[in-house]
């Protein structure tokens, strides 16, 4: 049984009750309430003043080490990970054990420095004032940040705590159903070497949205973070009070565009070996997990045959990187589209589809977007473009959702595309190889990953 | 999503022999109610001739047959026939036989999302139709009377002419009802006004009624009444409720919401009977204890020409009696479209009936992507 918070020393024991996460696997979790989780929010906030007089560099060696134990082979940590997440995340073992890799090469010492230098300049201005941009002036992390995470991609809460943690915030994580593990894990191992900083950090799970307890912590809060679907989002955004600095992940749909230059014959095995990856990792789940893919028309190999090529790729990576378990509300819906994409393609329609039986992915050719698909497990979409140009016109739609886009084969043209992208919403454009994992400091849904935590003070000159 | 109707008609000049006789048989076994014993033999029988007319009158349906391998010469069982999944509705015209010969068309609701399309019926059969949903609603809902007063918060024809719940209720008070109430117009407002004076007067002169509505709609009522009681209703009186517990409103327990009704208005929560059907089955279950006072969960029974299996998700093979899985139906009143259907909806088939499965309790979405609410919400049956 697992135990699904990790909360500082100093905090009474409220009592823990089972909770079934997944058909295989149990936590136990606390037996919570709002008067509880307010003696919590004061512990939190009194950490903060040891976790203040910490510099940003030091609290970024001190969670490197902790982040680099999950990538050590035969470290105690990772292994304990690596049993856990299969039956937390629905993930199979080889995908869990990618994911972890993926996730984790950004928590560690240098990639945590570097995150800071590109956010801050220098992490200095963490630590006190420096000269910017005429005046000094100082980032102010909160006394307490409250991060919840709807969702279960297996890392999110892991580098959710980071990001707050290296602004000095205090931290309460409420993690997703489906990542309780890796940041209980982390907190707890961050006790075992700087008891001091763990006491400032808070891991917890508590079933569904609760709005009274959540209510609790929110009020509690300087800057509240969350991340899920949008009703999730809509759900903590009700709570929160308007004094509070939010920060909204909603849901996100990431896309992917093949230009012809990555469709010849000698390329298009590569380029469907790269795409059917960035799909396969996570099963789909992520926002950074492409949906559909617009194939330029004028290639050498046809939308419609790369549809095939696609589906050859899915199947030989099912080999490597098995699917996971789909609930049965996904396989529902899985099937429903199966099934009536067939259909379709019976009719007078150039639909086709290609799918893995048992296995879950599942390759749509829609030339005309008539189907629509709700995504479960590896479901892919293919649409062939005729003109690059479409393509804004074609996502349109869906900008206020719309996060990453992998691009394989577009040549020069590829920087005005990546404009034409950014300005219907698109916050990332990538090689498919890199679509999984987006570099720590990358502008998170076109944010600010650590300078949206926190808040300045400017302290002008006297004027002697 | 493309309409299909204009472009995928087959040339199919009159409506085939076969069909018609086959048709005018299940008609007249419908009317005898649901007294009338089916065996499996016979139901088979049934099927596979629908199946057999499916297959070579509804082009689009045979290629995906033949897409799959499958032709009426090597289907021995109805369970071996292809299901088509309630989403290919919403992009299909599903009729077979002759599309002039199509008399109505029933829509699904409830659809949260613009972009979603909603799924259509056509009905090229409504004799069928009518005869199976007469029988069943008299069957569950007035076995003991012959005609009682219609308290409806379900639209009526004229204000939705695309909802068969609409068409249900109607067709249904054509025959049963000795006067009609329709308290909810098109937009789903109910008339509070008018329904509390109508139950008022009811109550006081001792008459049974039958009030019938969607989950939704109730919850909008009692809302409102904010834990108002009614005048008692007579004893005989009785409630349909039909649609989902999750979505537009708020989320209720079904116990809730029976004993919130049962207190309302003063009636044994045994007096309220929960529909459970879908645009896209001609046919309805119930779940009645109007006539099983002493079982606790009675379960939906269908009506002896629909047959229902609950399957594994990833398979489609069945599961075992007492274990949840997909529900598919097969129904013969929908002779005119297509008779096996795949739903989303999740439960167990106990004995033949089903036993509706609510969603894993507390279940958050997998994943920063679409939630699973979003995907459950666009199609639900409330207000079909």
């Amino acid at each position: 049984m697992f135990d699904s918070w990790a909360i500082p020393d100093a905090v009474q024991f409220p009592g823990a009750t089972c909770f079934s996460l997944g058909p295989e696997f149990s936590v136990r979790c606390l037996s919570i309430d709002s008067q509880w989780l307010d003696g919590l929010a004061n512990i939190l906030i009194e950490g903060n003043s040891t976790l203040r007089k910490r510099s940003a560099s030091d609290l970024a060696r001190v969670l490197g080490i902790v982040g680099s134990r999950f990538l050590e082979e035969g470290d105690p940590l990772r292994a304990k990970a690596l049993e856990l997440l299969p039956r937390a995340s629905g993930l199979s073992v080889p995908m869990a054990r990618a994911v972890l890799d993926g996730m984790a090469a950004d928590w560690v010492e240098d990639r945590l420095s570097e995150l800071l230098s590109n956010e801050f300049g220098t992490s200095d201005v963490l630590d006190g004032f420096v000269q910017q941009n005429g005046c000094r002036t100082m980032a102010i992390g909160a006394d307490l940040c409250v991060q919840i995470v709807a969702g279960s991609v297996p890392g999110v809460g892991v580098t959710a705590l980071i990001r707050s943690l290296l602004t000095k915030a205090s931290t309460l994580l409420k993690p997703g159903r489906g990542d309780v593990v890796l940041p209980v894990l982390f907190t707890k191992a961050l006790a075992v070497i700087d008891p001091d900083l763990a006491e400032a950090v808070a891991v917890l799970y508590w079933s569904g949205g609760s709005s009274d307890l959540e209510s609790a912590v929110l009020s509690r809060a300087d800057v509240v973070t969350t991340y899920g679907g949008d009703e999730s989002v809509q759900g903590i955004r009700a709570l929160t009070p308007v004094t509070k600095r939010f920060v909204p992940y909603h849901h996100r749909v990431s896309v992917g565009v093949i230009g012809s230059y990555a469709l010849t014959s000698e390329l298009v095995e590569d380029t469907a070996r790269d795409v059917a990856r960035a799909v396969a990792v996570f099963d789909q789940r992520g926002c950074v997990s492409p949906r559909s893919i617009y194939v330029e028309a004028s290639g050498e190999v046809t939308p419609r045959a790369f549809a095939g090529y696609l589906a050859s790729a899915l199947e030989v990576l099912e080999q490597d990187l098995p699917g996971g378990y789909l609930e049965l509300e996904e396989m529902a819906a899985l099937q429903q589209v199966r099934g009536a994409a067939e259909l379709i393609a019976s009719s007078d329609s150039a639909v086709e589809i290609y799918h893995g039986g048992r296995a879950s992915w599942t390759v749509i050719f829609d030339p005309d977007a008539e189907l629509e698909c709700h995504h479960a497990g590896r479901m892919l979409r293919v649409e062939p473009i005729v003109n690059r140009s479409d393509l804004a016109k074609r996502l349109g739609p869906d900008r206020a959702h719309l996060q990453s886009v992998g691009v394989a084969g577009l040549g020069a043209e590829l920087e005005v595309l990546a404009e034409e992208l950014g300005r219907i919403g698109v916050s990332r454009v990538a090689r498919f190889s890199e679509l999984p994992f987006p570099p720590p400091s990358w502008h998170h849904d076109g944010g600010n990953p650590l300078r949206d935590l926190v808040h300045w003070v400017d302290l002008e000159d006297e004027g002697d | 999503m493309t309409d299909k109707s204009s472009t995928a008609r087959p040339p199919i000049e009159r409506i085939p022999e076969e069909i018609e006789v086959l048709a005018s048989e299940l008609e007249s076994l419908f009317s005898q109610g649901l007294e009338l014993r089916w065996g499996d033999e016979e139901f088979e029988e049934l099927a596979l001739r629908a199946f057999e007319a499916q297959f070579q009158h509804n082009p689009v349906y045979r290629r995906f047959c033949e897409r799959r391998g499958t032709v009426p010469a090597t289907v021995l069982s109805w369970r071996n026939v292809p299901m088509v999944p309630t989403t290919a509705f919403r992009h299909l015209d599903l009729v077979t036989g002759d599309h002039s010969a199509v008399e109505a068309v029933f829509r699904t609701s409830g659809t949260t999302s613009s972009t979603t399309a909603p799924g259509r019926h056509l009905a090229s059969r409504l004799s069928l139709y009518r005869a199976s949903l007469l029988s069943t609603f008299r069957a569950h809902l007035l076995p003991d009377v012959e005609k009682i007063k219609f308290v409806s918060l379900i639209p009526s024809p004229t204000a939705l002419p695309h909802s068969s719940l609409s068409y249900m209720v109607s067709t249904a008070a054509e025959t049963m009802s000795s006067e009609t109430y329709w308290l909810v117009d098109g937009n789903g407002v109910l008339d509070s006004a008018r329904l509390r004076k109508v139950l008022g007067e009811l109550a006081l002169q001792g008459e049974e009624i039958l009030l019938l509505g969607t989950v939704f709609a109730f919850v909008h009522w009692l809302d409102e009444l904010g834990g108002e009681e009614l005048p008692d209703l007579a004893p005989g009186s009785r409630i349909m409720e039909t649609g989902g517990f999750k979505g537009r409103t708020r989320d209720i327990t079904k116990e809730e919401l029976y004993n919130s009704l049962s207190a309302t208005v003063g009636l044994a929560p045994n007096r309220i009977v929960n529909e459970y059907g879908m645009t896209e089955l001609f046919s309805q279950l119930y779940e009645s204890n109007l006539t099983q006072l002493h079982e606790t969960r009675v379960g939906h029974t269908p009506p002896p020409w629909l047959r229902a299996r609950a399957l594994n998700p990833t398979t489609l093979e069945p599961v075992g009696e007492h274990e949840k899985g997909l529900l598919a139906f097969f129904d013969l009143a929908n002779l005119g479209s297509v008779c096996h259907v795949l739903t989303e909806d999740v439960g167990r088939v106990i004995g033949g009936r089903v036993y509706l499965e609510g969603r894993f309790a507390g279940a958050e979405p997998r994943g920063c992507s679409r939630t699973m609410d979003e995907l459950m919400a666009s199609r639900r049956i409330a207000g079909r």
